[in-house]
């Protein structure tokens, strides 16, 4: 519960990531999680499950698609793909996102202390 | 994407969210198996790591709904399954709420009906009413000098015979200034409205008609209008029917006359009817600017009368809105009753809080399994009042139909002449406030108990199965609403009683005549018939004279006015060798004209001198006065043999006799506030009204021993026979009239104890509950108590003990609270005071013993614990 409430990310980081890594390949649900995980070194704590909610508004949005398909270990899993409305809100948001951290990395830079 | 698509494939894409969550879980535990894990410790770590499956499934689902509406619409038919578990809580708690939502509902019906729905005439905003009264050349300057409005006034309650239609009817008529119509906007179903200027004589022979006059005599015949009538023996074209729905000044008008305003008959001209006024502001002026107007034009009007007219007549006249000025008798009795009402709601609300409260307890393992599940804090307590109200909206629905019922009774409990009582329907607006009540209901009875199970369950969990510190906490907030409950009871019973103590004085009041065996009928020929004074009183002489050989007949008289009948005859007097200190010349008087017997049959007591005798028709003129009148104008001094003169006679009369006082205006008080005495003399030729004429509205009031409806059917027949043209209505009992006089405080009074007896009722319930409750609680304790020795006796005293806190505790905050409140009742109060000690005791005293009633059950099961079973419980 608390850690769904006290998440450490920001409103709309975790949709970022997952679009992010879902540009580089198709994935499902599992294996989009191993990879955000393994990818941030273990430092983001997030909850499995917390991905499947995200999935749903991406979906409801159409910023990616699912297609039934088999997986690498042979079962039958939804695999998540980029639409080409989630490219775009990808780069929309990246830059966003960059502009957002130059901000504060110039508030938080040394220096003025 | 079409949300309709989207509507329809939600199973499966719920269904397809479970697989991918289970087929992630597998993965994972595969996964970790194959790390080396057991596979019980791989699935708990898959779990763990996952977090909460059925969140996260619901979650995902959410993203799919209309969140908020759909997650209500599952907390509603959730609510209503638990609701159907416990049947006879939920069937108690409804019963309770609908009986106050109900009650509630029924008296606002009448607070909108009367006080809050616009008048139904057009830009009703702009209708003031002028809160003096104004004979016709006050009200002529006035339409001249006041600029921001237009003026009108109206006498009501002129009856009036209608004849030459079948049997003579008597009418009640409203004279009216000619704008009145158009200033009110309404406008005839029929014909057309009057016009400015016929008001004028010469140009004022007409007349309007009511739809049920219209309907009741003329059988509803168009072609009514521009034909003549004979309206008090005087041709009158009809020019106009009103809707049914029009009603002014009151339903009781039954056609519209206009004034007479004629500058040469002084006396009616300055003197006649003093009139209430209403105004049509203009569009651009304002209720100060008309209010500055008015005040201006009231300090020159007493310049414009033919004599000084005190300083104080309409000193503080002010303009207010005209539904305002049209209900402000009734507003204070309205509110008092829906603060009535409103107390009984706030008592049902307790109960029902009450019960839930002691409900929550067995309910606090299910909700902390909810809990542990994932629910949180704020969606259980949602859940919670979701319950809540959805209980308070079915006993609103419940409420709804006796609120239905309840008007209508209420309707016909009120005394008619409650002004707009016609207006009074259930609209959208007391729809409105039954679901703005049942709403406020449902959170009010909810929140405590919501906040107490959902405290409870997070903190001792699924352990203990409910003691601790919870529980007492819950104790301690069901003692305080059921001490809360007692106070609000007792609060309401005393008002009650205070209602009763008046009421009680009231009609046990001597209104100085004996009312048994008085039959009364008002005999009223044409105006035109009693201009010839002769003829008048030899019609009434003949008829008196017959009445008196009927069968069983003791007497009979005839008066002006009946006393209590609801009307005043004023006329001014001069007193001699008086200088009143205000420098009142003529003051006025309530004169009332009767025939000799009058005091005999009406059994006043003559105090000194006597009273009229016939010989007194012929003889020198006398006047016999009332002990009040006496005392005040001739304190320590013997009032016989002084003299009075009614304004503008030449004769004095002689006061040869003093009675004892009458209620004559109402139970109250002898007397209306501006009458400063009450003069009786013989009905002869010198006994004139205002008008210069002897009066020809006389009722005849007769004792007797026989069935009344045989002495009105005689009675019927005489009249005819003497005169075809003279009407006989408003036969009636003396009782009857006397108990007309007492029908608004016994309407209000009846619906306090109402409400009384339902407070006390609930609080009843209330104490009874919590003791049950507590002793059910403290089983064990009183069954060792009394394995340990502890006598029965020892175990009624600790119930009865803890029953007599409640009982004591809520008295007492009754009795501070009424204490506060009820000075708010006193305008309604006649003869008790608002903090009369004889009700606020005894109320206290009943309510001790009833409420130590209410513990009698629970403290019997208390006595009756068997120690084996109750250490054995559980």
């Amino acid at each position: 519960m608390k850690n769904r409430e006290h998440r450490d990310l920001f409103p709309g980081a975790l949709e970022m990531m997952i679009l992010r890594t879902l540009k580089r390949q198709p994935l499902h649900g599992y294996a989009l999680a191993q990879y955000i995980k393994q990818s941030s070194n273990d430092l983001l704590q997030i909850e499995e499950g917390s991905l499947y909610p995200a999935l749903q508004r991406l979906l409801k949005e159409e910023l990616v698609k699912a297609e039934w398909g088999v997986s690498s270990t042979n079962r039958r899993v939804r695999i998540y793909k980029l639409t080409a409305a989630g490219t775009r809100h990808l780069q929309r948001e990246v830059s966003r996102f960059e502009k957002m951290l130059d901000g504060i990395t110039r508030v938080l830079a040394p220096g003025e202390l | 994407m079409s949300w309709i698509k989207q509507l329809f494939s939600r199973r499966r894409l719920y269904g397809e969210l479970s697989e991918e969550i289970h087929v992630h879980l597998e993965e994972k535990i595969e996964e970790l198996v194959a790390d080396g894990m057991s596979r019980r410790e791989a699935t708990a770590a898959a779990r763990r790591q996952f977090g909460n499956v059925s969140v996260t499934e619901e979650e995902g689902r959410e993203v799919w709904q209309w969140p908020s509406l759909e997650s209500f619409v599952a907390d509603v038919r959730f609510a209503a399954r638990t609701l159907r578990k416990s049947p006879i809580f939920t069937a108690i708690a409804v019963l309770t709420l609908a009986l106050g939502i109900g009650a509630n509902t029924a008296i606002f019906s009448l607070v909108n009906g009367i006080l809050l729905v616009p008048l139904p005439y057009s830009h009703a905003d702009k209708l003031v009413s002028i809160t003096g009264s104004y004979p016709q050349g006050a009200l002529v300057a006035m339409r001249q000098q006041v600029h921001s409005m237009d003026v009108a006034g109206y006498a009501e309650g002129h009856e009036l015979n209608l004849t030459g239609q079948g049997e003579p009817v008597r009418l009640s008529g409203t004279f009216v200034s000619a704008e009145l119509f158009s200033i009110l906007g309404a406008n005839p179903e029929l014909g057309r409205v009057f016009e400015p200027g016929e008001d004028i004589p010469g140009q004022d022979a007409y007349v309007i008609l009511s739809h049920a006059v219209w309907q009741q005599r003329f059988a509803g015949d168009p072609s009514i209008i521009g034909r003549s009538i004979a309206v008090e023996g005087m041709g009158r074209q009809v020019v106009g029917v009103m809707p049914a729905d029009f009603h002014f000044p009151s339903t009781k008008t039954q056609i519209w006359i206009p004034l007479h305003n004629d500058p040469r008959s002084t006396s009616a001209y300055w003197a006649g009817d003093f009139m209430p006024v209403i105004g049509r502001l203009h569009p651009d002026a304002t209720m100060p600017q008309a209010q500055t107007e008015i005040r201006v034009f009231q300090s020159r009007v007493g310049a414009l009368f033919p004599w000084a007219m005190p300083a104080s007549w309409n000193a503080d006249v002010s303009v207010i809105s005209l539904q305002n000025g049209m209900v402000a008798d009734v507003r204070v009795r309205l509110l008092l009753l829906l603060a009535a009402v409103g107390l009984v709601l706030l008592i049902a609300c307790t109960n029902v809080a009450n019960l839930s409260l002691a409900r929550a307890a067995t309910r606090e393992r299910e909700v902390a399994i909810r809990a542990a599940m994932g629910a949180g804090r704020k969606r259980i307590v949602r859940q919670l009042l979701t319950e809540s109200v959805l209980l308070a909206s079915i006993g609103a629905a419940l409420g709804l139909l006796l609120a239905f019922e309840a008007l209508t009774l209420l309707k016909s409990l009120l005394p008619a002449d409650t002004p707009r009582l016609m207006d009074v329907h259930m609209d959208w607006r007391v729809l409105a406030f039954t679901a703005g009540l049942a709403i406020l209901t449902g959170l009010i009875v909810g929140v405590a108990p919501a906040l107490q199970i959902s405290r409870g369950a997070l903190n001792s969990s699924l352990k203990s199965g409910g003691r601790g510190e919870a529980v007492s906490v819950s104790q301690r907030l069901r003692s305080a609403l059921v001490v809360g409950e007692i106070g609000l009871a007792v609060l309401l019973v005393i008002a009650a009683g205070l209602m009763i103590r008046s009421f009680w004085a009231l009609s046990h009041v001597n209104p100085g005549f004996r009312a048994d065996h008085i039959l009364t009928a008002r005999i009223t020929p044409n105006q035109s018939f009693c201009s010839d004074s002769v003829r008048c009183l030899s019609f009434y002489r003949s008829l008196l004279d017959q009445v008196q050989s009927f069968p069983g007949v003791s007497g009979a008289a005839i008066v002006n006015t009946l006393p209590l009948g609801g009307r005043v005859t004023k006329r001014s007097l001069n007193i001699e060798d008086h200088v009143d200190p205000s420098g009142e010349t003529a003051p006025l008087f309530w004169l009332n004209i009767v025939t000799s017997d009058y005091f005999r049959v009406m059994d006043i007591p003559v105090l000194a001198g006597r009273g009229f005798t016939n010989a007194d028709i012929s003889g020198a003129p006398v006047a016999v006065i009332t002990a009040e009148t006496a005392r005040r104008y001739w304190p320590n001094q013997n009032a016989l043999g002084k003299h009075i003169r009614l304004l503008d006679d030449t004769d004095w009369r002689t006061i040869v006799g003093v009675i004892s006082d009458v209620r004559a205006y109402d139970l109250q008080s002898n007397t209306p506030k501006w009458i400063q005495g009450t003069a009786y003399v013989p009905y002869n030729a010198a006994a004139t009204l205002e008008d210069k004429r002897v009066p020809s509205e006389m009722t005849i009031a007769i004792r007797t021993a026989a069935h009344e409806s045989q002495i009105a059917a005689l009675l019927r027949e005489r009249v005819a026979a003497l005169n075809h043209e003279v009407p006989v209505s408003e036969v009636q009992t003396m009782n009857a009239v006397v108990s007309q006089a007492v029908s608004t405080p016994a309407s209000t009074t009846s619906l306090f104890v109402a409400f009384a007896a339902v407070a006390l009722l609930l609080g009843i319930i209330g104490i009874y509950g919590v003791l049950s409750f507590l002793v059910a609680q403290r089983t064990r304790e009183i069954g060792l108590r009394i394995a340990l020795g502890a006598q029965r006796r020892d175990v009624l005293i600790l119930i009865l003990k803890e029953g007599a806190k409640f009982s004591l505790a809520g008295i007492s905050v009754g009795l501070i609270g009424a204490f506060l409140v009820t000075r708010w009742m006193a305008s309604e109060l006649y003869g008790v005071g608002p903090l009369d000690p004889v009700t606020y005791i005894g109320v206290a005293v009943v309510m001790a013993v009833v409420t130590m009633l209410a513990c009698y059950i629970p403290t019997r099961r208390a006595m009756g614990v068997d120690p084996m079973v109750a250490l054995r419980y559980e």
